[in-house]
């Protein structure tokens, strides 16, 4: 009876033991992906290239993939159409995406995004001093900031968001929101 | 035999300012000297006044290029990093030096921060598989350079230590 009970337990032991592996490997993040609880996101305001004021703060309630980028740099300009794809994918989702342009002025952001064929809005920090207050690690950077504007997420370098990797990955994030 | 002599020394320092690309079990490293001309071309193209670019020229810039192959963090700590000319320690000018130079200089803040993002941070953490890497800027010299890159390894820095040296760099020059 006592070895049955023992047999029982260790069942249930491994059983707990496996599940809690398997919900490991489940959380395992999408490659170029790092956790990033750094608190509050810092708020902003800077002008997007229509001359629209944009305040981060404003942007409470949803997912913001907040991103860093410069013309002159060879994996902004290939991460491009894939964030275009990212948009395209994520319409009408509680999500948004603000694009920061590292210190360059108006006229090299507003050619540079007709080049690449794209239908993104960027804001302008024209002297860099807000890319200095967020710091990203390099360019491009992107962080995740959840509905209570919280940083969660950090990706560094050029990612391919509109493959299912990251899709999906953002997609869990909106439905844990909606569920709790 | 004029004609030999100048290939020679053509052939001489394009061989001199080569990239060194150095792999180890736990990560790919890789030195690219950049000429005054690249450099300068670059920042000529951002606006940067001659004030600047002319600062910039006299200096010797080495592009480092990180890849960490391992299963581990590895860690850039630029302060841990040994630099020598002709087998002489030099000193490498931390990017706070730049800072202030510029704003010495008056130089606008979108330059600056331009300028900042073109350098290696001087502390970052590589997670196993990522791939970063920038400029450092030491003062020119047509000597041989030394560097000895230690980095720290593991998620608190306590594992086994990776120490990379090449005495094979030189300062990349434009040809006339």
């Amino acid at each position: 009876m006592k070895l049955k009970q023992t047999l029982a337990l260790l069942v249930f032991v491994l059983g707990i033991f496996s599940g809690l592996t398997l919900n490991a490997s489940n959380s395992k993040l999408p490659f170029g992906i790092r956790h990033y609880d750094i608190g509050s996101a810092k708020n902003f305001s800077l002008n997007d290239i229509d001359g629209e004021k944009v305040e981060l703060k404003h942007s409470k309630g949803r997912w913001v993939f907040l991103h860093f980028w410069a013309s002159w740099c060879g994996p902004c300009r290939e991460e491009m159409p894939a964030i275009q794809r990212l948009a395209d994918k994520m319409k009408g989702e509680k999500f948004q995406i603000i694009m920061i342009n590292t210190a360059e002025d108006e006229d090299t952001v507003f050619e540079f995004l007709g080049t690449i064929n794209v239908d993104l809005n960027s804001l302008l920090d024209v002297d860099g001093q807000v890319t200095e207050v967020w710091k990203p690690r390099g360019l491009p950077t992107s962080f995740l900031i959840n509905p209570d504007g919280q940083v969660k997420y950090q990706a560094i370098g050029g990612r391919d968001w509109g493959s299912p990797a990251y899709i999906n990955f953002i997609q869990k994030l909106l439905q844990a929101d909606a569920k709790s | 035999m004029l004609k030999i002599i100048i290939l020679m020394l053509v052939a001489t320092s394009i061989q001199a300012a080569q990239p060194v690309n150095i792999k180890t079990p736990e990560m790919e490293i890789g030195f690219t000297p950049r000429s005054a001309n690249q450099m300068g071309s670059f920042y000529e193209a951002r606006g940067f006044s001659k004030e600047m670019r002319d600062v910039l020229s006299k200096q010797c810039f080495i592009t480092i290029d990180i890849h960490n192959i391992s299963h581990k963090k590895i860690w850039l700590d630029l302060s841990l990093w040994k630099f020598t000319v002709g087998g002489k320690p030099i000193k490498r000018e931390h990017r706070d030096y730049w800072k202030q130079r510029w704003q010495n200089m008056g130089v606008p803040l979108s330059h600056q921060s331009t300028f900042r993002w073109t350098l290696i941070p001087e502390t970052l953490d590589y997670l196993p598989g990522e791939h970063e890497g920038g400029n450092i800027i030491l003062p020119f010299s047509d000597k041989p350079i030394g560097i000895t890159a230690t980095f720290a390894t593991g998620e608190n820095k306590q594992g086994k230590k990776i120490v990379v040296s090449t005495d094979k760099l030189f300062c990349a020059e434009d040809k006339e």
